[in-house]
C-alpha cells in the first residue's frame, strides 16, 4: 500500500522545567504562580503571551514565580526583599537547565 | 478589560464557591471592590454562637498589597470585643499590615487567621488604646498612619 501525505500539522507542547517533574497535582492545571494564581505555563496578568517573554524566576529557597509577579512584589518596600512563601531574603537562583547528557538519555528512554 | 486583581479574585471566588472552611461563609461578592463574609468561631470559645461580619476591600494593587479588612459595625452588627479588634471594627493583625502581608496569602487565609485569632482569645477586652485610636482612625484601616498604629501589645 502506498500512502501519500497531502498535508500535516505538527502539535507541540511545552512546559517550564521547574525541577519538579510531576508538578501536575491532578487538577490538570499544573502548578500555579503563588502570586497571580495563573499556571506557570500561562503568563503574568500584565503579559498577553506566555513563553520566553514572561519567564519564571527561581529563588535559592526553591520557590518559583512568574518573574514579573515576583519583581512587582520585590519592588515594594513592604516586601523587604523577601520571598512571599517563606520570607527569607530573596536570592535569585541560577536557572536549572538539565545537562545535555540527561536530556539525551530521556529521549532514548 | 480584566484587571490583574480581578483575575486573581475571580480564581479565589471560584475556590470559595467550591467550599469554605467551617464557620466562614461568603455573604456577598457582587463586585471586585468589596466582599463580605460571616465569621463564626466553632466549638467553645469566648465568642460562642456569635456571628461577625467581615468586610474586605480591594484595590488594583491586590495581591501585591494587602486588602483592607475590618469587621462591619452598624445598627445590626458589632465588632467582637477582642484585644486586637477596635470598637470601630479595625483589626490589628500582622498579616494585614505593612510587615506581615504576602501576595501568596488569600482572602480565605485572612479569614482563617482572624477566626483563629478570635478562637484563641482568653479574655474579652478591647485594645488598651481603643479610646485613643477610634476617634482618630480614618474610615479605611489601610489608611491608618504609622503613628496611630501603636500595637495594642505595646500600648
Amino acid at each position: 500500500m502506498k500512502v501519500k501525505i497531502k498535508s500535516w500539522h505538527a502539535i507541540a507542547q511545552w512546559r517550564w522545567d521547574t525541577g519538579n517533574a510531576d508538578h501536575d497535582e491532578g487538577d490538570g492545571e499544573g502548578d500555579v504562580c503563588g502570586i497571580c494564581r495563573v499556571p506557570y505555563e500561562g503568563c503574568c496578568p500584565t503579559c498577553k503571551v506566555p513563553g520566553d517573554d514572561c519567564p519564571l524566576i527561581w529563588g535559592e529557597c526553591s520557590h518559583v514565580f512568574h518573574m514579573h509577579c515576583l519583581l512587582k512584589w520585590i519592588g515594594t518596600p513592604a516586601s523587604k526583599q523577601q520571598c512571599p512563601m517563606d520570607r527569607r531574603t530573596w536570592v535569585t537562583a541560577e536557572r536549572k537547565v538539565p545537562s545535555q547528557a540527561s536530556k539525551e538519555s530521556e529521549v532514548s528512554a | 478589560m480584566a484587571l490583574a486583581h480581578t483575575r486573581r479574585l475571580n480564581k479565589e471566588l471560584a475556590e470559595i464557591h467550591a467550599g469554605t472552611p467551617v464557620g466562614i461563609n461568603l455573604v456577598n461578592a457582587d463586585t471586585f471592590e468589596k466582599w463580605l463574609f460571616t465569621i463564626e468561631v466553632m466549638g467553645t470559645s469566648e465568642y460562642e454562637a456569635k456571628k461577625f461580619l467581615l468586610m474586605f476591600r480591594f484595590d488594583n494593587t491586590y495581591p501585591i498589597s494587602a486588602p483592607a479588612v475590618q469587621f462591619v459595625v452598624d445598627d445590626t452588627h458589632k465588632a467582637p470585643v477582642h484585644p486586637h479588634v477596635y470598637s470601630n471594627g479595625h483589626i490589628c493583625a500582622s498579616i494585614l499590615g505593612r510587615e506581615g502581608w504576602s501576595p501568596v496569602l488569600t482572602v480565605i487565609a485572612v479569614c482563617i487567621t482572624i477566626q483563629s485569632m478570635l478562637a484563641s482569645c482568653k479574655k474579652k477586652e478591647p485594645p488598651l488604646d481603643n479610646d485613643r485610636y477610634v476617634p482618630r482612625a480614618p474610615e479605611n484601616p489601610k489608611k491608618v498612619s504609622i503613628s496611630l498604629m501603636v500595637s495594642p501589645l505595646l500600648a
